[in-house]
């Protein structure tokens, strides 16, 4: 475990915020750290690029953390988990919610290696859509009230694009209703190979070696994941 | 076949067991161990669900880990649904704990899935449960005794690295238990410089892996000496060499944890290593104690 100081926190809305960190954390989309939030707790957190996370406001720890003070020190240790694949090629990705972190990163990097990216980002309302600035024009937002963008879930998004099959690689976060759905659209048209989940469990050592985070199929979230090829998660999500 | 061993009536294809604790909470990892494991240990669990400790609760360091999980479990109602779902591939011994000999030897009862129990004496970082229950002779008696009334199958009680040891074990041996399991792990701590602060929730945790190996050993030959019941050697095994010293020192067989840091496999990778080395060497059950003889 090591100690970074927090540099910035970019409060995005009442329940969001996106902290900086003084140091990159050499890593790779889709990686994970254990953040601790001294005298709370220790909570697992996507990377939202090489020196940040984005939480989203659900207790206690989550709280002190969406509003800690410049300058503070935080425990890490990681960065752990399977990360994405890359693709310089055309990719898609499917965001939902809070799900947007580590594709944010994802993004990021894809666009680097000068992917072709579509991203579909759904969220309740246009106060919980974040990163506008980031994504630009390579975005579709959909709200389910409708306050901004499609109307609907980012699933119902999903469907009204032609041709998903072109796509060299689909990239999928977001709450697990969400991902089941998208699992099924996928599979139904025969895309699973190409396609990668990043998912959320549980987690308490992070390491790999108590088995908190094991999914139906006996991979670990925090080691084999949490990026999963969509092909491995039949267990997961068929009924 | 050169791998096999028995532990009183149970009879395991190979010596490597998966110690508890480690992947041990849910049938889906059971039943991955299980295709290759001689047995498999499961997460301790008491009547009710605990919460464990709050994170950070295992680290690892450079020679082992380190860890306050804090007994967490879900409660033995539900595990013992979930462990409706094992595969039995091997041998499933239950691990249980509790505060009472009525406590825990009632547990039995809701394990009709277990081929054997191992009774926690020895978690070292929960007051009043594992280690701190073995400092009472006369409790450790009393659950040993209880349990073996309430169940035909094996019972093993995994005691601790302390210096009642031998008494342990031959307490153990009176109550006709099973056999025993040395060691658990040993109480410990690491502070971040940085922060200037324990690196656990708990402050202090148990220490597992390679550090604690020649304690392990020590225990286990200690414990081959005084008493007759099979042992059970825990503590650091990472490599086949590892597995053979405590085969040696006297236990009939080994369990596994902290390795699995460095490979979900580690037990296959362990027994293929085992068979070469019996193709040379003669069966493995041939070895228990070897170093004790003259």
């Amino acid at each position: 475990m090591y100690s970074l100081r927090v540099v910035k926190v970019l409060k995005h809305n009442p329940s969001i915020s996106t902290i900086y960190f003084s140091n990159e954390i050499p890593s790779y989309p889709g990686q994970f750290i254990m953040l601790n939030v001294f005298n709370y707790e220790e909570i697992p957190l996507s990377l939202s690029s090489q020196n940040s996370v984005t939480v989203k406001v659900r207790g206690e720890t989550t709280k002190v953390l969406a509003n800690i003070p410049t300058g503070s020190l935080v425990g890490v240790r990681g960065p752990f988990g399977r990360g994405f694949t890359l693709t310089s090629k055309h990719s898609l990705i499917v965001a939902g919610g809070i799900g947007i972190a580590p594709l944010l990163y994802l993004y990021i990097c894809l666009k680097k290696i000068n992917s072709n990216v579509l991203v579909l980002y759904g969220a309740k309302t246009r106060e919980d859509i974040i990163f506008k600035n980031i994504l630009k024009n390579d975005v579709i937002v959909a709200t389910e009230d409708g306050s901004e963008g499609f109307q609907g879930t980012v699933v119902d998004l999903l469907l009204e694009i032609n041709n998903i099959e072109k796509f060299d690689k689909i990239y999928c976060c977001g709450p697990e209703g969400m991902l089941k759905r998208v699992y099924k659209v996928l599979r139904d048209k025969n895309l699973l190979k190409k396609s990668e989940f990043s998912l959320e469990r549980y987690i308490k050592c992070g390491i790999g070696i108590c088995g908190t985070c094991v999914l139906k199929n006996g991979k670990r979230v925090c080691k084999d994941g949490p990026v999963f090829n969509a092909s491995e998660l039949a267990e997961e999500f068929e009924d | 076949m050169t791998l096999d061993v028995s532990i009183g009536k149970l009879r395991l294809k190979n010596p490597l067991i998966l110690a508890s604790g480690i992947l041990g909470s849910y049938s889906s990892s059971l039943n991955i161990i299980s295709k290759y494991a001689g047995a498999v240990v499961t997460k301790s669990v008491s009547f009710e669900k605990r919460e464990g400790y709050k994170n950070p609760v295992v680290i690892n360091w450079k020679h082992g880990l380190l860890n306050a999980v804090g007994l967490a479990n879900m409660s033995a109602k539900d595990f013992s649904n979930e462990l409706k779902k094992f595969n039995k591939a091997c041998p499933l011994i239950v691990s249980i704990y509790g505060y009472s000999a009525e406590d825990i030897s009632n547990l039995t009862a809701l394990f009709p899935m277990a081929d054997a129990f191992e009774i926690n004496l020895s978690c070292p970082h929960v007051k009043g449960l594992g280690a701190d229950i073995a400092e009472d002779q006369e409790l450790v008696k009393d659950i040993l005794a209880e349990t073996k009334k309430k169940t035909r199958k094996p019972v093993f009680a995994k005691i601790p690295y302390s210096k009642n040891i031998i008494e342990l074990g031959k307490i153990a041996e009176e109550c006709k238990i099973d056999g025993v399991v040395a060691i658990n792990t040993i109480k410990g701590l690491r502070i971040d410089i940085k922060s200037r602060k324990p690196v656990l929730s708990n402050i202090f945790g148990g220490v597992s892996g390679e550090a604690i190996k020649p304690m392990a050993l020590k225990c286990v030959w200690d414990l081959y000496e005084e008493i007759k019941i099979p042992i059970i050697g825990v503590g650091g095994i990472t490599t086949y060499e590892d597995v053979i010293e405590f085969i040696l020192a006297g236990a009939s067989a080994v369990q596994i944890g902290s390795a699995f840091f460095y490979s979900y496999k580690i037990i296959k990778s362990i027994k293929e290593s085992l068979e070469s080395f019996t193709r040379v060497y003669g069966p493995i059950s041939e070895l228990i104690g070897a170093a004790h003889r003259v």
